[in-house]
């Protein structure tokens, strides 16, 4: 029977089940067994689904770095033999992952948005060039298949209940560590997109207007995105980008102020459920993925948008 | 202090386009030019040689020769030797393969930090720099948004890294890699109108499969642990846009869908 392993990192991506569907679509018509193991914390909500969770025990109180990690797991390899690992895509995913991969010989693909199945091949679908083209991967040698997932692309629903073993698993060799944490400073305003139902996101079209489109997400109740231009151009932080090198969202509105949609940004967008764009030029990419296409000025229109949203809401009282 | 800068040039893929009716991807030759990452990477190295005296600067590459005129300008802004790797064999290598290469000419080099890029902007997939982390057996660090100038020597470095809902600072011991992000805003400086043509073919060196020692076997296509079956562009949902002009009949549209369908 097959055996894949699912790394977690639950304290930096909670309740994430995303790796889960993955195995699902990778192995779903065979029997298979799926092991779990985290980076940080315990996965409370994935731990039902899972057949075994590998817990360390005399783990270091500062905790593994990267370098540690991949001695840790290159070792339980070699007792489980796993036919798959699968990785999240946080920042020490993305960093564990590759180092993983060399030492156990393996090949990697990163950032899996789709799974395929081909004349028997398992086939892992990536963008590249920035999201410009898809690539479908095939892993080849005798390596388990390693792969880490794009986030909040793959949902799970649903799945069979098992009784989850514990075992513990001891370390031998793991090194001094090498990468130690000093300090952090938690930023002081924050949300994070991918939970947003309405997003106002402003392009290249809006450029240093860009915060002026606060009062319009703040009339509708939502929060503002943006492009890969606005944030190259120090606008806006990178954790409110849409698309390939940011993001990928899934509100109920999306309002699209001034943004062109290359594909990059496009690739950001999954299950949206209304699209409407604002746009200088009525033929941008953007526009035939919208519901409504607003010919003109995009600040121009937000501003009357608002205006008319606030009217909206002033009559609602008054009644 | 000695420093090695691993770097990679891409085509500008702003200049890739794409036609969303023919679903191809219009590409024409694109110029090459210093990944976005990379370029704070070696901005920061310069910066380090600027603030230590005496630090020793290299920079290298793995590229087609083309690519030498691109090299030739870091060494005009202060980097001391240029190394490209470059064999037809080379091509077709993937992650696995291109960091065995790297990690191969890097084991020959004494250095107390690598610093790269985190992420580059045609491959995107991250891999490189903690593959050599591993074929070195040293530690490495992505995401990297600012240096500490003032703890920064040959045993260890503070380094800065943007979380999602913070800023982490942590401790680095050398010999380490440093990846750094573009969000770190070093900037490469521009290159002076003097050093423009200054001659520096005699501080680069060209090494190729033979010279490393590797096998035939272990670059390449026939190297790499994963293989490209094929490229696609992705199919994207067209909807039925209605189109309205941005006027008061536009706002009008648009605040009725807004309230239709329950988003007011």
């Amino acid at each position: 029977m097959k055996k894949y392993l699912i790394v977690f990192d639950e304290e930096v991506s909670p309740g994430s089940l995303d790796l889960l569907e993955v195995a699902r679509q990778m192995y779903g018509n065979e029997a298979y067994e799926v092991y779990g193991l985290s980076l940080s914390g315990e996965p409370m909500e994935a731990m039902k689904y899972l057949d075994g969770f590998i817990r360390i025990s005399n783990r270091d109180p500062k905790g593994f770095d990267c370098r540690q990690w991949t001695k840790v797991i290159g070792e339980i390899q070699k007792h489980y033999c796993f036919d798959g690992i699968l990785i999240p895509g946080t920042w020490m995913g993305r960093m564990l992952a590759p180092r993983l991969a060399v030492r156990l010989h393996t090949g990697l693909t990163a950032d899996v948005t789709d799974v395929r199945h081909r004349e028997g091949h398992l086939e892992l679908v990536r963008p590249a060039f920035s999201g410009r083209l898809m690539a479908a991967i095939i892993p080849v040698g005798d390596g388990p298949v390693m792969l880490t997932a794009r986030e909040n692309v793959f949902r799970f629903q649903a799945g069979e209940e098992k009784r989850t073993q514990i075992h513990e698993y001891s370390p031998t060799e793991v090194g001094l560590q090498g990468v130690r944490l000093l300090d952090v400073q938690m930023k002081p305003a924050y949300y994070d997109i991918c939970n947003s139902q309405i997003l106002v996101s402003g392009g290249a079209g809006v450029g240093r207007q860009f915060q002026q489109l606060e009062a319009l997400a703040e009339g509708l109740g939502g929060q503002l995105s943006a492009s890969r231009q606005i944030v190259d151009q120090g606008l806006a932080s990178r954790q409110i980008q849409v698309g390939q090198s940011g993001k990928t969202v899934s509100p109920k509105l999306y309002l699209a102020l001034g943004i062109y949609g290359a594909i990059q940004h496009v690739e950001g967008l999954r299950q949206v459920e209304h699209i409407i764009s604002v746009n200088t030029n009525p033929d941008a990419p953007i526009c035939s993925l919208s519901d409504i296409v607003v010919e003109g000025d995009a600040i121009d229109f937000a501003k009357k948008l608002t205006e008319r949203i606030r009217q909206y809401r002033e009559d609602l009282k008054n009644k | 202090m000695r420093i090695v800068c691993v770097v990679k040039f891409v085509p500008d893929v702003d200049k890739l386009n794409y036609d969303f009716d023919k679903n191809i991807l219009i590409r024409d030759q694109a110029r090459l030019t210093l990944n976005p990452d990379d370029a704070s990477g070696t901005a920061v190295a310069l910066r380090l040689k600027k603030e230590h005296p005496g630090t020793s600067l290299e920079v290298i590459t793995m590229a087609p020769i083309s690519v030498l005129p691109n090299l030739e300008d870091l060494l005009r802004m202060g980097f001391d030797k240029g190394t490209l790797l470059s064999d037809r064999e080379f091509a077709g290598s993937d992650t696995y393969a291109t960091s065995r290469i790297l990690a191969r000419y890097l084991s020959s080099c004494s250095f107390d930090y690598i610093i790269t890029g985190t992420h580059a902007v045609d491959g995107d997939t991250s891999h490189v720099p903690a593959q050599l982390g591993e074929w070195l057996g040293i530690s490495q660090i992505s995401g990297v948004s600012r240096l500490d100038f003032e703890h920064f020597n040959e045993g260890c470095a503070r380094v800065s890294v943007e979380q999602e809902r913070s800023m982490e600072t942590y401790e680095v011991d050398s010999p380490a890699i440093l990846s750094l992000s573009r969000e770190s805003g070093y900037k490469l400086p521009y290159l002076r109108k003097a050093d423009m043509d200054r001659y520096v073919k005699d501080h680069i060196q060209v090494v190729d499969r033979q010279a490393l020692g590797l096998p035939k076997e272990e670059t390449g296509l026939s190297g790499s642990r994963t293989k490209v079956l094929g490229t696609c562009t992705k199919q994207f949902e067209k909807r039925n846009r209605v189109l309205v002009k941005a006027d008061e009949a536009g706002v009008e549209t648009v605040f009725s869908y807004l309230v239709d369908k329950g988003i007011l």
